[in-house]
């Protein structure tokens, strides 16, 4: 599959994603991050929180994610920005959207968001927004490579 | 009462610098892909990585940016294993703001990090509550070993004064 040639206003393939308990250990393990709140029933609950506290970084990784598989393996994500709105818990589900809202000389520029989704589908509370990324077309690879 | 006094303003300009033991290795950022679910082969098919380009399998962008990896630092009563700017500010709660990543070029299993984090500014405003609150913007360097640039990390940390408006 061809990569897509990129518009003003294209909307990106949203990407969803439930993020169970087991993932977030894993995650913490794959980040060395053992801060107790993401994973521990004790401290969850002694802060008064309903779940395990996803940590917000995941979130740039799952808008990365989502970039890279509509725009393909030669695409570089060069800046990356997001602000958090909301804690997101333990089995809760995120959507990743996004819509092209700049096009330049081999690159192309996003507004992005994360949010809740709720039980119904429907959407929920802003996990991360504003987001945007500016992305390489055409190279898997940044300009600090050559 | 002012949150920034004097031993907060003095943090401003100051580094902290942390670098790896050892290469990054291909398993850290194929474990990173399977943790967040994200099965991009460009992490783990080094193949499929040379046939776009790359000299072999790279690792999530944001990977990089994790730098309790490099630290080396000894877990606290919370779990938490790594850097962390030694702010006394009574009365407030932590609130991450957000991140802004610049990335220069594709990690490589080879390279040996060095994390340098600066904290760039600490700002003292009032929220829309009323809530006075410390606005503390650190900044991360992650060169590899020849000191090359691989990707920056702007951080916003907000600490906001509990107990009312002020």
């Amino acid at each position: 599959m061809s990569a897509p040639v990129p518009a003003v206003g294209d909307v990106v393939p949203p990407l969803e994603r439930t993020i169970s308990l087991p993932s977030m250990i894993a995650y913490a393990g794959a980040t060395w991050d053992w801060y107790r709140l993401h994973y521990d029933p004790a401290v969850v609950a002694a802060a008064g929180l309903p779940g395990p506290v996803v940590d917000g970084q995941v979130f740039g990784a799952l808008l990365v994610e989502m970039v890279q598989d509509w725009l393909g393996p030669e695409c570089f994500v060069r800046e990356l920005s997001f602000s958090f709105r909301n804690l997101v818990f333990a089995d809760e589900t995120v959507r990743c959207s996004g819509t092209v809202s700049a096009v330049g000389e081999g690159e192309v520029t996003l507004d992005l968001r994360v949010d809740v989704v709720e039980p119904d589908g429907s959407t929920g509370r802003a996990a991360a927004a504003p987001a945007t990324a500016r992305v390489l077309l055409g190279t898997a690879d940044g300009p600090g490579a050559a | 009462m002012s949150l920034l006094t004097d031993d907060i303003r003095a943090l401003v300009g100051q580094t902290r610098t942390y670098t790896a033991p050892e290469p990054f290795g291909a398993a850290s950022g194929r474990y990173f892909g399977l943790a967040i679910g994200d099965d991009n082969p460009l992490y783990s098919d080094p193949e499929f990585a040379r046939a776009h380009g790359l000299a072999g399998v790279t690792a999530p962008p944001t990977l990089i940016c994790e730098t309790n990896q490099y630290a080396g630092l000894p877990m606290d009563a919370d779990g938490y294993a790594g850097h962390v700017w030694e702010i006394e500010a009574p009365g407030t709660r932590k609130v991450r703001g957000g991140n802004r990543y610049v990335f220069h070029r594709r990690l490589r299993p080879e390279d040996v990090v060095t994390a340098t984090w600066s904290i760039s500014g600490i700002e003292e405003k009032t929220n829309r509550a009323g809530q006075d609150m410390l606005v503390i913007n650190s900044r991360a360097v992650y060169t590899d070993q020849d000191g090359g640039l691989i990707a920056e990390n702007d951080e916003t940390i907000i600490l906001v004064a509990v107990g009312g408006a002020a």
